[in-house]
């Protein structure tokens, strides 16, 4: 890397703080039956930057996180209180058709999950059954260029109708991010999206996170401080169902407010 | 704060700040020493310290490489990469305060060869302020005291207005008497280490501020004119 990206990776304060608020959550809690996995949580995530969920297993950064695509509600017993806006809009409200939420804040998992199917129809499947396209050409472009952002087009163009298994594990995350951004998404989620790939892979889903903010609002869960510290602008820590410390990374990560976000970071409790 | 959940962590830190407190002692025995070739007119003792430099020197590069390591290995977060980026910066400060002792010896073995002073006593002086601060303030750098840290870095100030008194003192004894022009330059330069010693002093101030408030000291700290320029001639 050029000492000159690395200063353009980094914004100064009063850039991140003028960005336009994408997601606005207030006073969110959940409940898993009678567990109290959030606690009152209330946050702003900005547009075009991408913001890290930190804290220790169990700290419900990933419970949250699915509250912002509403995947909560595949869980019977899970049951959501307060507001989550994007761009002002309540997601929770009646009128809200969950799949098409889905199709507009796309989600990377864990674990690479490729479909069955070719390279090709992975990331077709998406504009096809919301029906984003009108013929074949249509689809063929928003395939290729849905690959190309997950910098991967140059890899496989020459074996779409390969099956997306068959790609090593990178490439599947890779394949998975391109499925997600073929809806043409505005925000994505990523709930560990390095945490099965080696390092080489993981430099490279890093390089695309960093590529993919100028299009989309990106939040990212993940259990490497050193990843959270390394693509994301803003950086929130969760213990215990709350939101303890939200902040600029560079803060977070150079000179914490909150004792216990201090401890985390810098390995003293689990 | 508590231990990290991998102790070999904190033995890695421990070993730092073992270092800092090797190097600490030595600087000041290599000070406390300077000053007393310069009080008794001691060339051999003098001569000591200028060997004594050297191993300050290693120290200093052991202490670096130590805390490169450290950050290469553990790549620490908040307190602790405060703590060893000081630890760097605080090694480079008291090897610095050990070549300003060494040129203190350097002039003692020259005043030892010329005839006594009445004027060295007030260098003494002097030279027990700054040496009194530095031990203070490795101390201060022991414990974490920020508050002491403080304490010593605005009553430098004192050292720079002593300082200021001696140059007016040597000035006038000069010209009475140009016969001594070649001693009170000596005498003038070793006032000068004595003011810088006290400035870097500061600076270990300035870094254990740092490592316990993550912001640094402000830059407004109470000066004398250490330049000796208010003397009236």
């Amino acid at each position: 890397m050029k000492a000159n990206d690395m200063t353009n990776m980094r914004m100064t304060d009063a850039q991140t703080q003028k960005r336009e608020i994408k997601i606005a959550a207030r006073d969110v809690d959940v409940f898993y039956g009678d567990t109290h996995a959030i606690k009152n949580v209330s946050v702003d995530i900005a547009d075009n930057m991408v913001t890290a969920f930190i804290g220790p297993s169990g700290c419900g950064k990933s419970t949250f996180l699915r509250c912002l695509n509403r995947m909560n509600d595949t869980i019977d017993i899970a049951r959501i209180e307060g507001r989550i806006e994007i761009d002002g809009e309540d997601i929770y409200a009646a009128a809200v058709d969950p799949v098409l939420l889905r199709a507009r804040v796309g989600m990377v998992f864990q674990k690479p999950n490729p479909f069955p199917k070719s390279i090709y129809d992975n990331v077709a499947y998406g504009p096809r059954i919301h029906g984003l396209v009108n013929n074949k050409a249509e689809l063929d472009d928003v395939v290729e260029q849905s690959l190309r952002r997950a910098a991967m087009w140059d890899e496989v163009k020459d074996r779409l109708d390969q099956p997306g298994t068959g790609l090593s594990g990178g490439q599947q995350q890779r394949l998975c991010i391109a499925r997600a951004i073929a809806t043409a998404p505005e925000v994505l989620l990523m709930d560990e999206p390095c945490s099965a790939l080696d390092p080489i892979a993981t430099a490279q889903i890093e390089e695309l996170i960093d590529e993919l903010r100028s299009n989309y609002s990106v939040v990212i869960v993940t259990h490497s401080m050193q990843q959270a510290a390394r693509v994301s602008q803003r950086t929130a820590f969760f213990h215990l169902g709350t939101l303890v410390e939200y902040g600029e990374t560079t803060q977070i990560f150079t000179n914490p407010e909150d004792q216990r976000t201090q401890d985390y970071i810098t390995g003293r409790f689990g | 704060m508590g231990p990290h959940i991998v102790s070999a962590f904190d033995d890695d830190l421990i070993a730092v700040q073992a270092k800092i407190s090797e190097m600490g002692g030595l600087a000041e025995e290599l000070l406390s020493n300077a000053l007393d070739a310069v009080e008794t007119r001691d060339a051999e003792l003098a001569q000591q310290v200028v060997e004594q430099d050297r191993r300050l020197n290693r120290l200093e590069m052991e202490l670096e490489e130590l805390a490169t390591q450290v950050i290469a290995l553990r790549q620490p977060m908040a307190q602790d990469l405060r703590v060893l980026l000081a630890a760097i910066k605080t090694g480079s400060t008291l090897e610095r305060i050990g070549d300003l002792s060494k040129n203190i010896a350097r002039r003692a073995i020259y005043l030892s060869k010329s005839r006594p002073v009445q004027l060295s006593s007030s260098i003494v002086r002097m030279g027990q302020m700054t040496l009194g601060a530095l031990t203070e303030i490795l101390d201060a750098h022991t414990s974490r005291d920020t508050e002491l840290a403080v304490a010593i870095w605005r009553r430098d100030q004192e050292i720079d207005e002593v300082y200021n008194a001696i140059f007016r003192e040597v000035v006038t004894y000069m010209m009475d008497d140009n016969r001594t022009i070649g001693l009170g330059s000596q005498l003038l330069f070793i006032a000068k280490n004595l003011e810088r010693i006290g400035d870097l002093t500061t600076h270990i101030a300035e870094n254990i501020y740092y490592i316990e408030q993550g912001e640094p000291l402000s830059d407004d700290r109470p000066k004398g004119d250490p330049i000796g320029l208010d003397i009236g001639i």
